[in-house]
């Protein structure tokens, strides 16, 4: 499998939100995505998706929290913490 | 015991018959209906000592939290008329509610204080650190307030006929509308649902709804009835749900249809350990896919489904008992106790079993109206059509916009809507609020918006828009602007440009022609 570190995957889940969500804006890696109102729950399922398909990773049930996904500074240590 | 005529009464009841009962949960935190009845008398003190006279309006900004739940008991103790701003909301929606029904007292997290236009209201009740901005003349820190007073007992006199909250919700002139709702419309409300959910002090009911939902508001008022247990859930990631569900082994979850498609994403950790406490889990705000419906079916098979339906004006109307589940999701089941559904045909007659006619609502939960619009309240209340004459004072019932059908056996099926409303995620949403908010990006000359079916959502909100710039094709700014001043259900998921939207022959744009021409894409 291939290695990713969480600077890899910052961009990319970046990309990912600015394309399906927010439009150009660029938001900082530790702005909180949930509680401030930019994702919803179905969005980060989706998001989810992306990631497993991008990164070749599996989310397990128990790891889809909002400690993980809180961030995307959170969100890249656990592509990272996957593909290690 | 105190008569059960306002929601406070429900609080002091459960705590008078079981003190050291939990009645609240958050993370780590319990909180027992004695820490919420003194909690309450605190800050109700706090709230008069700020001048809140009986019949204001007290707003709580804030993420579901203990505060919040004590917040709402507070006001309604100190006569006020408690306001939940859902949390997700943006300063213009929530300014815009702060004038509508002047609030003149808010109750929020700093972080969201901070927010808002120095001024907004006259005293802030903050939690957190001191708010940097000058949202409010004066500034009182929730924890301080809390943690000094509750000894005493303030309590005004207060009817089941004074108001008891605004619930606000999307209005067709492109701005919410609060629905006017009394202590009686609360305090029945809980009764009747959790005589038919058969609530008992035993329950521990996982609460994952906004309080500014009517519908999530009513798992607070039905807990507190019965002298349950509520457990206050922030995150709706399958994960911290399915976590929450088990260490906190509730009995009783209400959700919205893209709820259950969360909750779904574990059917492997569902099927390998059930969720065996969970007695019973009820639906609302849309309809849940067949699909979702029969696989909670197979993986709770000891949970009772209840689906029910309910709109605002009204609280709760109908239910499907859980037997009667095979009847499809399409089936809305029967009246709730104590209330009748009417349905009503184009000739103003009640309609024959089979024949489509408009819902309308007979109860003890019909509310008092949209506040301050007299208009929309008018076409929405009106007087019980099949009353005697003789009655001089009029019963209000509640025209619903939804058309529904009835077979022989009694049973109700929903058909569609009258109007153009968007239902999704739960929420419904009138296409002139989405509208409104892609005109005020300054960019857009014109926007026509509406729903799609959406197999999780209900539907999503397709925009299509013209730009004043022709050149310009991005939508990206477009996005940009929406999502920082807007609630994310109200974004839309997709944004189409086209040079021109079709205009009907009196020049306004075309509805159903733009939705048609996106419908099949």
């Amino acid at each position: 499998m291939a290695v990713y570190t969480a600077d890899d995957a910052v961009p990319e889940i970046r990309g990912w939100i600015q394309e399906n969500v927010t439009g150009s804006r660029e938001i900082p890696e530790d702005e909180l995505l949930i509680e401030k109102g930019y994702l919803t729950s179905l969005q980060t399922v989706e998001l989810v998706m992306f990631l497993e398909d991008r990164f070749g990773i599996n989310v397990e049930d128990e790891e889809f929290s909002e400690e993980n996904f809180g961030t995307i500074r959170a969100i890249a240590e656990l592509v990272e913490s996957k593909t290690e | 015991m105190y008569p059960e005529f306002t929601v406070h009464h429900l609080l002091h009841n459960a705590a008078e018959r079981n003190p050291n009962k939990v009645a609240i949960v958050e993370g780590d935190a319990e909180y027992t209906y004695e820490d919420l009845a003194r909690s309450t008398s605190a800050l109700c003190a706090a709230f008069m000592e700020a001048g809140v006279q009986k019949g204001d309006r007290v707003g709580v900004y804030m993420e579901k939290s203990w505060e919040a739940v004590v917040a709402m008991l507070a006001a309604s103790q100190a006569g006020a008329a408690f306001v939940n701003v859902n949390p997700l909301l943006k300063p213009p929606q929530v300014q815009y509610i702060a004038g509508d029904c002047d609030i003149r007292v808010l109750v929020g997290d700093s972080a969201k204080l901070d927010t808002l236009e120095p001024a907004m209201v006259g005293t802030a009740f903050y939690k957190g650190d001191e708010p940097s901005t000058s949202v409010a003349g004066s500034l009182r820190d929730v924890a301080e307030v809390l943690r000094e007073g509750g000894d005493g007992h303030p309590e005004r006199t207060v009817l089941e006929t004074d108001l008891g909250t605004i619930l606000y919700t999307s209005g067709s002139t492109g701005l919410p509308k609060g629905v006017a709702t009394s202590q009686s419309n609360l305090v029945v409300g809980a009764q009747i649902v959790s005589t038919y959910l058969e609530n008992t002090e035993d329950d521990r009911i996982l609460s994952a709804l906004p309080f500014s939902f009517d519908y999530g508001l009513n798992q607070l008022t039905t807990s507190i009835r019965v002298g349950a247990t509520l457990i206050l859930q922030h995150s709706r990631l399958p994960g911290d749900l399915l976590r929450g569900l088990r260490k906190h082994e509730a009995t009783g979850l209400a959700g919205v249809p893209p709820l259950w498609a969360l909750l779904l994403r574990s059917a492997k950790a569902l099927e390998e350990q059930p969720l065996e406490h969970l007695r019973y889990i009820t639906n609302s705000g849309g309809r849940i896919p067949q699909s979702n419906l029969e696989e909670l079916r197979r993986l709770l098979p000891n949970t009772k489904i209840y689906l029910m339906y309910g709109l605002t004006e009204a609280f709760r109307s109908t239910y499907l008992p859980p037997e009667e589940i095979d009847r499809g999701t399409e089936c809305i089941g029967k009246a709730i106790p104590n209330t009748e559904i009417l349905v009503i045909n184009k000739d103003g007659q009640e309609a024959a079993p089979g024949e489509v006619g408009e819902l309308v609502h007979r109860g003890p939960t019909v509310a008092w109206g949209y506040w301050g619009k007299e208009e929309e309240t008018r076409r929405a209340y009106r007087p019980h059509p099949f009353a005697p004459p003789e009655l001089l004072i009029q019963e209000q019932v509640v025209y619903s916009g939804d058309l529904v059908q009835r077979d022989e056996k009694g049973y109700l099926y929903f058909v569609g809507r009258e109007d153009n409303m968007i239902k999704t995620q739960g929420y419904r949403l009138s296409p002139e609020e989405v509208e409104n908010l892609l005109v005020s990006t300054g960019v857009v000359r014109e926007a026509c918006a509406f729903g799609i079916t959406d197999p999780d959502l209900g539907q999503q909100v397709v925009a299509v828009i013209s730009l004043r710039d022709g050149d310009e094709s991005s939508v990206d700014p477009v996005r940009e602007y929406c999502v920082k001043n807007a609630p994310p259900y109200m974004v839309p998921k997709e944004i189409h440009v086209e040079n021109e939207l079709p205009k009907t022959p009196s020049g306004k744009i075309d509805r159903q022609t733009v939705r048609n021409a996106y419908a099949d894409r």
